[in-house]
């Protein structure tokens, strides 16, 4: 919880379209420091690599390999840097690409000013950020039926489940509501909510689950 | 040929159909047909001509190969116009008119070469049947990928090869073409290795034509997507361009239409559940000055219960459009293999739900009745001051 109260965010936008980029300049304002902006995949490293931020808010859709490209070339060499992902996309297989690729969280570029703030402010201080979207999408790939065993006895079967509080939890989540409003509701801390929630992105991550292989496949990510 | 230069002036109101071949309908190769059409004649009436004129030494015979040859074969969907009263089926008639076709032209043949043996005739009908069978599938641009047409080809083939060498065994002439065969072999090797650039770039330009044909259909139907809703949308949003809920809500409801013809195909298209909500919350949000963020977890096709869970639905968000005050509202729905759920959650002004105003019965009636009659529960959540959340569970019935 460290880092708002430090200091202020230091953000970098990567995105192609400058009409995006100014506008999610504005809705940061001054709350936070935009420390640069990149156009493509190529000037998003260089610049990521030179300011070192604590936020990216990335783009997914970009010429020259998207933003996964950005994340694969510099997620192991910048284990500091947290990534939020920016789309205008709602296809399911790019909001898992991007996540399986190690993005803390996902949120449409139709989002509100003050509803970025507070996912950039998240994602910055270690959580994860659920849309109600992303967590209907983890709760459609992880439907009821648990998959077939693995063939591979070394991946931990219980990646491919949810448990049931981490069900309740996604489910409230896709039901519009707060972390704060979870925790009140279910009677659990807000830090426990967001163990839950980091738990689930992490399963999302890790999980071998074939509908999430099917959607790795279709963008090749395996 | 007896084209119509000198006619006199057009006397009848539409144009003379083009000198082409039809693609069905044909006895022979559709070259009587087609002139018949052209010339507004009965097809028999020019059948007749050919054969009156293939009995003058073989004028008919020569007339009709030559049409043959420089006749097109007419576009699909502008066909000259066939009678098909006959019943014998087209690919048997078509069948009989080449076997009568060859026979003619073997015993023509045959007699100009009278001064030699009969033992010729065979071969004759041989190669012919061969040649016509060959001719026949490829003369409409049949697609060589049907297994069928690639039998038949390798027949026609093996037909008239057969009967070139019975022809040269019995005349004799079987050594003598032996080495005219491998001198010809050679020449012909010669020429395709010299002319193989040609027949690769054309190979490679048809191939090439073919994708950009495709892709040009492509953009075609996108095209047409595009205007029929983005672009009539944006003409909307300028014309609107002063009025910001307005151009807001034309940009949404434009924004989830492209949305889901890009990403959901089958949400577009389907009779399901997730479609079925995804056009209540277009119809809500054109209605009222309400926003909805629709999740969809699962999805089932609609049946009589899930259209009056979608009355519900529709009824809860209007609601919270009408009372809560608020310009947005989640709408999270779970199909699982026993229930079908429903959350409409808004963060609006909110309300006692032990002291419901009259204007809240329309929630309680429409929507707690009508889950009720399903055999389903709604329970409303709300206090003033922190929004309303719709709850409906409707049990659903496992396809066993």
């Amino acid at each position: 919880m460290s880092v708002t109260e430090d200091a202020t965010v230091r953000v970098f936008v990567v995105d192609d379209h400058a009409m995006v980029r100014a506008g999610v300049r504005a809705e940061l304002g001054n709350e936070v420091a935009v420390v640069g902006e990149a156009a493509d995949v190529a000037g998003a490293v260089e610049g990521i690599r030179a300011t070192v931020p604590d936020v990216v808010l990335l783009d997914v859709h970009m010429p020259g390999g998207g933003g996964r490209a950005v994340l694969e070339s510099l997620r192991a060499e910048l284990p500091s840097v947290r990534w939020l992902a920016l789309s205008v996309s709602d296809a399911a297989e790019d909001v898992i690409a991007v996540i399986r690729a190690g993005a803390r969280g996902y949120v449409t570029k139709t989002i509100s000013g003050s509803d970025l703030l507070a996912a950039v402010r998240r994602v910055a201080d270690g959580d994860v950020v659920f849309s109600p979207r992303l967590a209907g999408f983890v709760l459609d790939a992880f439907a009821a039926a648990p998959p077939a065993p693995a063939e591979d006895p070394a991946t931990d079967p219980g990646l491919d489940l949810l448990s049931a509080r981490e069900r309740e939890v996604m489910q409230l989540l896709a039901r519009g509501y707060t972390y704060r409003e979870i925790g009140s509701r279910l009677f659990i801390s807000v830090k426990t909510v967001e163990s839950h929630a980091s738990n689930v992105l992490r399963k999302l991550q890790l999980s071998n689950r074939n509908e999430l292989t099917r959607w790795a496949a279709t963008n090749r990510l395996l | 040929m007896t084209t119509p230069v000198a006619g006199p002036p057009a006397v009848e109101a539409a144009p003379r159909p083009p000198l082409a071949r039809p693609r069905s309908g044909r006895v022979l190769a559709g070259v009587a047909t087609g002139t018949a059409a052209h010339l507004r004649q009965d097809p028999l009436v020019v059948r007749v001509a050919f054969v009156v004129l293939a009995a003058l030494a073989g004028v008919g015979v020569i007339l009709y190969g030559l049409l043959w040859l420089t006749m097109p074969v007419a576009e699909p969907g502008a066909e000259p116009v066939v009678d098909l009263s006959s019943s014998t089926p087209r690919s048997r008639r078509q069948l009989i008119g080449l076997g009568v076709l060859g026979l003619v032209g073997v015993s023509l043949f045959s007699q100009l070469l009278s001064g030699s043996s009969g033992n010729i005739v065979l071969p004759l009908v041989l190669v012919a049947a061969g040649l016509a069978v060959i001719w026949r599938q490829l003369d409409v641009d049949r697609t060589l990928a049907v297994p069928g047409v690639r039998w038949v080809l390798t027949g026609g083939f093996a037909l008239a090869a057969g009967g070139v060498v019975l022809l040269l065994a019995t005349t004799g002439q079987l050594a003598n073409a032996r080495n005219g065969f491998a001198a010809t072999l050679v020449i012909l090797v010669g020429i395709v290795l010299a002319t193989a650039p040609l027949w690769r770039r054309l190979l490679d330009s048809r191939a090439a034509e073919r994708a950009a044909r495709i892709r040009s259909e492509e953009r075609a139907a996108v095209a047409a997507h595009l205007h029929d809703s983005v672009l009539q949308t944006l003409a909307l949003i300028q014309r609107h361009a002063d009025d910001a809920q307005a151009v807001s809500r034309l940009a949404r409801g434009q924004e989830r239409e492209l949305r889901t013809w890009l990403y959901e195909p089958e949400v577009a298209t389907g009779g399901t559940w997730a479609g079925l909500v995804a056009r209540i919350v277009a119809e809500v949000e054109s209605d009222h000055e309400l926003t909805v963020d629709p999740v969809v977890v699962g999805d089932a096709p609609v049946d009589d219960a899930l259209v009056a869970l979608g009355a519900a639905t529709r009824e809860a968000l209007v609601n919270a459009a009408k009372h809560s005050g608020a310009t947005s509202a989640d709408l999270y729905t779970e199909v699982d293999g026993v229930r079908v759920s429903v959350f409409v959650r808004d963060r609006g002004a909110g309300f006692d739900p032990s002291s419901v105003p009259a204007d809240r019965r329309g929630l309680r009636d429409s929507v707690t009745g009508r889950l009720t009659r399903l055999g389903g529960t709604a329970e409303i959540r709300s206090a003033p001051g922190e929004g309303t959340e719709v709850e409906l569970e409707l049990p659903r019935e496992v396809a066993a």
